[in-house]
């Protein structure tokens, strides 16, 4: 036991040491699985340690009996040859015994934590709905009638309840600082929660897909932002709500559209939600004449580095700048609502923009990445993606609009008998995402 | 000087000599160990076919099924449980029959030179009678098959319909494969028997081949009891 | 009872320096003639599989790299795990169990010459099919481990998944021929007196390795006969709007998959359990327990599938079982591990390349196992599968272990293969190289992995922390390249040109060295008959082991097969006729989309080209009549 103690302590020291580097590294390592963020990752790192003190323990032990035996017992001249020794039974059972009782302090921990993490969610777990696509994020969160894309808000000190499920491929969903990953089945659900601390600084993390999926695996990642509940809240409704637009038009004209079209679409939400509870709260959370609460995003300036994408753009597209400073975001409407966008994108608040294949655009313009993750979402970004999305991003299924642009994926020319646009008709609709707050 | 010597084995035990008959650790033909690892490995083959039909079972979307009969909510046709148990009974018994026969072949080859006085002693001791038994049992066994899947196939079952008609034409597939690489066996060995006469020298070949003809037939009980006989 | 002496190199006799032209090679059927072409094309592969790894860590030392697509990304890092498991590491211990067990064993031969023959051409054709298509770009893309139902044409339609699916068939057809054959030469074909438990240790875990691929490979055949099914003839058992379960497939991949881990590692286990007892000059450190623990892995190997699976959500029981499953493991390995410094300890250590290399992979093999249990606890693995942290943990089990200990059996044998040592200068470079190589390429992958680095990614982004270990990484490669042209170039020189052995160069204790170095066509004049684990040594008096000189041995001439009345099998030139007409068959499903008429033209012509082949190999006797 004193034996025991005395490593513990040892092993504590040790342990603070390492992360007093970590702290100071913090900034260097920003998607560090060695956190205690959450319950989840407080219980994986504290396993983690365990096996790193017995696989320490153990390494060091056979390395430097292999280095002594390597030293002590190189051949000399002319030295006689050893006893010919063929084994000892004692020694045998000893370390046959001692890695197993090793592995006990080990399979307990593990099995105890097995049942801690899989257990059922908290009933009031926040639950969000996590659909992988061929590469992208779709985040629904059921209770608020909300369906976004690629960004994740999660406010702190509340359990959230992924459930996660994905119309194609398998993939895997994992926010290394804030646990470990959970694999999205073809024709299964699966879940994973964990709630992060409440003393949580507000911060943005990176996720990504963990589990290989095709040409742009790599570029399918997402942010999470954990917030404060009250800037959750805010979020939320700005979210739940349909677009603000024409922002510069009366406000309003706005709210009235707003109001009469909220029912119909926090509805239909609901009802693929399948609960009536839900469908019910989603209802009455938009009939309702809920407090207008200031909209909150993560403020752009605010970003870390780390979630900053630092694709380079491909050489063989280029757009006029020029050309977006003239975008009229009314125009853009216009064409949006008549393009081939349409079959795809979904804006709440735009009758004619009703498509589920793509992600929903009702807020694309408070989100800071576009293309999961792999572009910052600005107008140039924007712009060239919407001109040909198939050179932007390997593989990508959102087909090249671009009158002129080959569509890599296709492999078709795109002209304007097939509804390609011109570079000022994209300016345009980049000015309408962009008005979509 | 050299360094090391080995005592040589005895003579006997030496793999030349002995009118072809090699030297074997355990005295077995290395023709029967091998054929034994084979049918090991076939099982691991067959398990998981048979697995993936049990994991599939009642997980098809839409009929037609097994056991059920299933109405296809479009249309509304009725498509009654597609299996035939009382045909594949019958084909089940022809398949084991023929390994009755099999044993038959075997000890006749085996037994060739033994004089044979009596009706009874030469039906007994001739391999070919019992070769082409087994082969004709094989060849209705796969004639049966054959019925069976055009029957499905007729009734709104094909390997591309539903789970259930993908594991199933597979493994029985898979199966009438093997019946069918069998019987080509057989009729290799019963054109030696035309060609030559098949010795008692030859019952290694037979015997290798009995054993393979009896591991398909036990396979196929197998499958019998878990695709047709359990619903 | 007569004596054979020991014997040297030796002249060779006309009838068989005649028999050295291409032909004689293509109609081979010894099975060391059939090791040595295991190794030659293996080696190549090994160097094709290093190449793609190489533009694997070329496109990922910096971020947002811009050296290849990602399309080509993907084909690369499928084909180098495909390349590397499938066409180096397995074909290079094939290489030892066909030059080793027969000679081990005390063997003229292996059970079936021909069907070994036709496993080398099987495997030779089968890797060409494989490799070509990433010459040209339409290479697989999907992983080596292929999971559905990206693998299937719903997701994959181009014909790049299709050379995978055939390819893994066609090389499943040669492994399990061969372990038939090796099963049964091993039961049967031992020599009067070999006890199993006189079995030299190599030859044990070669044992156990058979089985593992007997009842193995049929999994993955199942697996893959789904998926091709699938994708040619649109079953549904991946087809997820019918309401398949992609898990089918992975379990089925992984049933074989794990006990192919153990595949690869044991035979490296044994041979370096060949080497560290003469490079010691002691006996093995208890050998029945190290046959047992073989046994034992390879039976546990059976039972740990899903620990390969922890983040699909199995649930917690099923989680917990195969996590304790595999942490047993553990036990029997670490054993090894102990008993090979228990080799070692009180020993007389001679430090040649092969020595190295066999110590180093206990060395590194020990960190490779030591993150394996960190990944056997599920809730941790779930922050570490499918990250670097993994990729780190089996390139210290496969290269560190299973490269390590082949490298160790390769300079080991090399002197019993070819008659000449390996150069131990560039040995020395080889190793140093490739040991420090591989720590500077894989030991920062530990922490890219636990710092947030997915696997299989084209690109990262910079200012995720993850920037020096990928170029150390890489740095690392170029250094691990370096050795192994070091080694590459060894194998040459030495080939030609190397110092001469003689029978027992090493002080060896095991029968393949007391026959000359190579060894005649007939392996043994007379059939040996064992009497103890250790034949060649004596283990009562002082001195244990002599080497044995070229000079010593001159003057003998060794006799031909012919002279002293062996029969030996016929060369034959059938099994690669009917190797070529399965490839030509397979080969011809590729156009099953394309000219539906065609593929099945291509598929009977080439089924009736190796059933002909067949029949006629049959029908042939394997000897003379005599």
């Amino acid at each position: 036991m004193n034996f025991m103690f005395r490593h513990r302590r040892w092993f504590t020291v040790a342990l603070l040491a390492a992360m007093a580097v970590g702290a100071s590294a913090c900034g260097a390592y920003p998607n560090s699985t060695f956190n205690h963020t959450t319950d989840f990752n407080t219980s994986i790192d504290s396993l983690w340690d365990k096996l790193l003190f017995w696989g320490t323990l153990v390494f060091i032990g056979v390395e430097a009996a292999l280095i002594f035996v390597i030293i002590k017992f190189k051949r000399r001249p002319g030295g006689a040859d050893p006893k010919p020794v063929h084994g000892n039974t004692m020694l045998e059972i000893l370390w046959t015994g001692i890695p197993a009782v090793i592995l006990i302090f080990i399979a307990i921990p593990t099995v105890r934590t097995i049942f801690a993490t899989q257990a059922k969610a908290a009933p009031d777990a926040l639950q969000v709905e996590v659909i992988g696509h061929q590469w992208w994020w779709e985040f629904r969160y059921p209770e608020y009638g909300i369906t976004t894309a690629n960004e994740l808000y999660l406010p702190k000190g509340r359990t959230v309840n992924f459930a996660l499920t994905t119309v194609d491929v398998l993939h895997s969903f994992w926010i290394p600082q804030l646990g470990g990953k959970r694999d999205l089945i073809t024709n299964r659900t699966n879940y994973l929660w964990f709630t992060p601390n409440d003393d949580l600084a507000t911060q943005a993390l990176n996720g990504f897909c963990a589990e290989y999926c095709g040409s742009s695996h790599a570029n399918m990642k997402f942010r999470a932002y954990t917030v404060e509940p009250e800037e959750f809240e805010r979020w939320a409704q700005h979210q739940a709500r349909p677009a603000v637009f024409p922002a510069s038009a009366g406000a309003a004209a706005a709210t009235v559209g707003t109001v009469s079209q909220a029912p119909a679409g926090a509805m239909e939400i609901a009802m693929e939600g399948g609960d009536a509870q839900d469908s019910l709260n989603a209802v009455a959370a938009a009939v309702a004449p809920a407090p207008m609460l200031e909209p909150y995003e993560f403020a752009r300036e605010q970003l870390p580095a780390h979630v900053i994408p630092t694709t380079r753009l491909p050489k063989n597209i280029s757009f006029d700048e020029s050309l977006l400073a003239q975008g009229d975001a009314e125009r853009g409407r216009e064409i949006y609502s008549r393009s081939s966008c349409i079959g795809c994108h979904a804006i709440k608040g735009n009758p004619m923009s009703m498509g589920v294949l793509g992600p929903n655009l009702t807020h694309v313009a408070s989100r800071h990445t576009i293309a999961s993750g792999y572009y910052i979402n600005d107008a140039k970004h924007l712009a060239l993606w919407i001109k040909n999305a198939t050179k932007m991003k390997p593989g990508s299924l959102m087909p090249a609009i671009g009158i002129g642009e080959r569509d890599l994926v296709l492999k078709v020319d795109v002209t304007a008998a097939r509804g390609g646009l011109t570079d000022p008709q994209i300016a345009d609709i980049v000015a309408y995402l962009q008005a979509l707050k | 000087m050299t360094a090391t010597t080995l005592p040589a084995a005895d003579h006997a035990a030496d793999g030349h000599g002995h009118g072809g008959g090699h030297y074997t650790t355990l005295g077995l033909d290395n023709r029967k160990v091998a054929i034994w690892t084979f049918i090991g490995s076939e099982c691991m083959l067959f398990a998981s076919l048979i697995s993936t039909y049990l994991i599939y079972k009642g997980r098809s979307i839409k009929g037609p099924f097994p056991h059920e009969t299933w109405t296809e909510p479009s249309t509304g046709k009725v498509f009654p449980a597609i299996l035939d148990i009382p045909v594949t009974s019958a084909s089940t018994f022809v398949l084991l029959m023929s390994s009755f026969a099999m044993v038959l072949a075997l000890a006749a080859v085996q037994n060739k030179n033994l004089p044979k006085n009596t009706m009874g002693e030469k039906i007994l001791g001739s391999s070919k009678l019992w070769l082409w038994v087994t082969c004709l049992m094989g060849t209705m066994f796969l004639g049966f098959q054959a019925f069976e899947f055009t029957a499905f196939i007729r009734e709104g079952l094909t390997i591309r319909t539903n789970l259930f008609g993908s594991s199933f034409f597979t493994l029985t597939g898979f199966h009438g494969a093997h019946v069918a690489v069998g019987v080509c066996w057989l009729f290799s060995l019963l054109a030696i028997d035309y060609k030559r006469g098949l010795q008692p020298s030859d019952a290694m070949n037979v015997d290798i081949a009995a054993l393979y003809w009896h591991f398909v037939d036990v396979i196929w009980i197998v499958i019998f009891t878990l695709v047709y006989l359990i619903k | 009872m007569a004596t054979i002496a020991a014997a040297p190199p030796y002249t060779q006799t006309a009838a068989e320096s005649s028999n050295t032209g291409l032909w004689s090679w293509l109609t081979t059927v010894d099975h060391k003639r059939i090791g040595v072409l295991y190794l030659v094309t293996s080696l190549i592969f090994f160097v094709i599989g290093g190449l793609e790894a190489f533009l694997i860590r070329a496109q990922l030392a910096v971020p947002n790299g811009q050296v290849l697509s990602a399309d080509m990304y993907n084909q690369l890092f499928t084909m180098h795990g495909t390349t590397m498991v499938f066409l180096a590491i397995m074909p290079l211990s094939a290489a030892f169990f066909n030059f080793l067990i027969p000679l081990q064993i005390g063997a003229r031969d292996v059970a079936f010459p021909r069907l070994n023959a036709f496993s080398y051409w099987i495997y030779l054709l089968g890797g060409i099919f494989i490799t070509v298509p990433i010459f040209f770009a339409v290479a697989p893309d999907g992983g080596w481990f292929g999971y559905a139902p990206l693998s299937t044409k719903q997701y994959s339609p181009q014909i790049n998944m299709d050379f995978w699916v055939l390819g893994l068939q066609i090389l499943g057809i040669s492994s399990l021929a061969a372990a038939f054959n090796f099963i049964t030469t091993i039961i049967n074909m031992r020599a009067p007196g070999m006890h199993l438990m006189r079995m030299p240790i190599f030859t044990w875990m070669s044992f156990v390795v058979q089985f593992l691929v007997a009842l193995a490979f049929p999994v993955i055949t199942v697996a893959l006969v789904f998926l091709q099914f699938d994708r040619f003839f649109g079953t549904n058992f991946y087809a997820i709007g019918a309401g398949a379960d992609p898990l089918l497939w992975q379990h089925l991949f992984w049933v074989f998959g794990h006990p192919e881990v153990y595949i690869l590692i044991l035979p490296a286990f044994g041979l370096v359990s060949e080497v560290l007892p003469t490079f010691s000059r002691k006996p093995l450190f208890g050998y029945p327990v190290m046959v047992y623990s073989g046994i034992l892995i390879g039976f546990l190997g059976f039972g740990v599938w899903a620990h390969h699976m922890f983040s699909v959500g199995m649930g917690p029981i099923a989680d917990a079982v195969f996590s304790l499953t595999t942490m047993l493991i553990a036990i029997p390995t670490g054993v090894k591990i102990f008993n090979w410094l228990a080799t070692m300890w009180d020993g007389q250590l001679r430090f040649t390349v092969a020595m190295k290399f066999g110590v180093a992979l206990v060395g590194m093999f020990t960190i490779g196992g030591i993150s394996g249990v960190m990944h056997s606890s599920p809730p941790a693995d779930l922050q570490q599968t499918d990250t670097y942290f993994i990729v780190a943990h089996f390139h210290y089990v496969l290269f560190g272990g299973s490269m390590f200990g082949l490298f160790a059996g390769l300079y080991y044998y090399f002197p019993k293969i070819s008659g000449r040592f390996m150069s131990e200068k560039l040995g020395n470079w080889h190793f140093w190289l490739s040991l420090i190589g591989m720590n500077l390429t894989f030991f920062p992958m530990h922490f890219s992995g636990l710092l947030g680095m997915p696997r299989r990614t084209y690109q990262y982004d910079a200012g995720q922390g993850l920037d020096l270990f990928n170029m150390l990484s890489t740095i690392g490669t170029l250094v691990l390249m370096l050795g192994t042209l070091f080694g590459l170039i060894n194998l040459w020189k030495s080939w030609k040109s190397g110092e001469r052995a003689s029978s027992n160069p090493w002080g060896a204790p095991t029968i393949e060295w007391a026959i000359p170095s190579p060894p005649p066509e007939h392996n043994f004049d007379e059939l040996p008959k064992i009497t103890s684990r250790y034949p060649l040594w004596d283990l009562k008096g002082t001195v244990i082991a002599k080497e044995t000189t070229v000079a010593e041995e001159a003057g003998f001439v060794q006799r031909s097969a012919k002279q002293l009345g062996i029969p030996m099998p016929n060369p034959s030139i059938m099994p690669l006729i009917t190797a070529a007409g399965v490839i030509f068959m397979f080969s011809g499903m590729l156009f099953t989309d394309s000219n539906i008429v065609l593929a099945i033209g291509i598929m009977i012509t080439g089924a009736l080209w190796w059933i002909s082949a067949l029949y006629n190999w049959l029908m042939t006797p394997l000897e003379d009549a005599h």
